[in-house]
């Protein structure tokens, strides 16, 4: 058996790889940053890919079964990701799949009728979520955000929920595809926040709104409506953050500009409802009859507009952005 | 030995071992072992490991461990080789010869 990797495939190779997985029913991922094929007589017997630290598309030709590829595939699929310093990976399989990738030191974390993500540590989101103090305050409120930068609309919504709930978590995006790093976002909404006593600004780690969760969210500018799907995200969230931190409420911003975000606060309010969580939406905070967006603040920031931008954010991100935004 | 990165060693494929391991922040030893002999051989899989780990004077170390029916010696080399890749060590002690 030959073995052929790709970073990531491309020409005709990437042409057997996509037709491959097609037989298989799965989709080759675009965004697949690695891929490593067997071959039996040049066909393509088995496939898989890596992309962010996401082990995805991975599929074993039937007639193959049983001979350990499936094994072969994500060892070489984890030796790539770490080797690219990914220490935490994720998987993705279909439901069914469970018990193969199951003996392959991967361990559940969410699943739909047709995605079953796992990770490669026990219990991690268990530990992960058991690290994050808990309270008897009632009602517990949660938002999650990215706040890219932390601008006067998150302060704003922050102060509302923090009002009406006995407590709130503040969950901040961790995954670094935004302008300002994670490091910089959370120490802002920490700051910003200090004033407010009940509450718990906690990173979001490798769970809610990233690149296992919901890796739609960051290829906004594709567009890619059809793909979206933020079922796993929303699951994530209430299953193991909403559940054992008692939250019931979360909360959320309206989204006059964005239609990924628009499209997944319409999910939530499907999905969340009939799981216990009520998901309340404010209106955006408004300066000059104009609704305060972190995109706004970024593009005045990008154009040097200081003066423009000031009123829109809160004293310790406004410091931030004059020493330069971390850059 | 101190261990600074993500590193593994082995593969899942029979009567071998992968053995990942991560710094873990003072935090002591920590093993997380899935085998296929855990019910007759977990306890001293995790022996193993614990003690090639001590051997290399490491304290503090996350393991994950996934094993397929390796032997002791297989169990040993793995865990060996993620350890040195882990701490950027150059200068290996197989046994007791020091190179």
């Amino acid at each position: 058996m030959e073995m052929e990797c790709g970073a990531p495939m491309r020409g005709s190779r990437l042409d057997a790889t996509k037709a491959f997985l097609q037989s298989m029913e799965l989709e080759y991922d675009t965004g697949a940053e690695y891929t490593v094929n067997f071959l039996e007589q040049d066909r393509i017997v088995a496939s898989g890919s890596l992309q962010d630290n996401v082990l995805k598309c991975i599929a074993v030709s039937d007639h193959c079964q049983g001979e350990g590829l499936a094994a072969r595939l994500v060892t070489e699929l984890k030796m790539e990701g770490v080797r690219r310093g990914r220490s935490h990976l994720f998987l993705y399989t279909k439901p069914e799949q469970r018990r193969r990738f199951g003996s392959l030191g991967f361990y559940p974390v969410a699943q739909t009728d047709h995605v079953l993500l796992m990770e490669d540590e026990r219990d991690g989101i268990a530990r992960f979520v058991s690290a994050i103090p808990k309270t008897r305050a009632k009602p517990v409120g949660a938002m999650v955000v990215n706040c890219n930068p932390f601008t006067m609309g998150h302060l704003r919504l922050i102060e509302s929920a923090a009002k009406e709930c006995g407590y709130i978590y503040i969950l901040v995006v961790s995954e670094e595809k935004s302008t300002f790093s994670s490091g910089d976002r959370l120490r802002l909404v920490r700051e910003g926040t200090m004033h407010l006593s009940n509450l718990c600004v906690h990173p979001t780690g490798d769970y809610l709104i990233s690149s296992a969760t919901f890796p739609t969210y960051f290829i906004k500018e594709k567009k890619q409506a059809a793909a979206f799907n933020s079922e796993l995200d929303l699951q994530v969230f209430a299953e193991h953050f909403a559940h054992p931190l008692g939250i019931t409420r979360r909360y959320i911003g309206s989204e006059p500009f964005c239609p990924v975000t628009r499209r997944y606060h319409q999910q939530m309010k499907e999905y969340l409802p009939a799981r216990g969580i009520e998901v309340i939406e404010r209106p955006r905070f408004v300066v000059d009859s104009q609704a305060v967006s972190a995109s706004r603040v970024r593009l005045l920031f990008s154009q040097g507009r200081m003066a423009e931008l000031r009123p829109l954010v809160p004293d310790c991100t406004f410091r931030f952005l004059q020493g330069g935004g971390g850059q | 030995m101190e261990i600074q990165q993500t590193a593994v060693a082995g593969t899942m494929e029979s009567s071998d071992i992968m053995v990942t391991i991560s710094p873990n922040d003072g935090k002591g030893m920590e093993i997380d072992l899935d085998s296929t002999v855990e019910k007759q051989y977990g306890k001293a899989i995790r022996k193993t490991i614990e003690d090639t780990l001590k051997e290399l004077e490491i304290c503090h170390a996350r393991v994950r461990a996934v094993d397929k029916g390796a032997l002791d010696c297989a169990i040993q080399a793995r865990v060996k080789a993620a350890a040195y890749r882990a701490s950027g060590e150059q200068a290996y002690r197989w046994g007791d010869a020091v190179k």
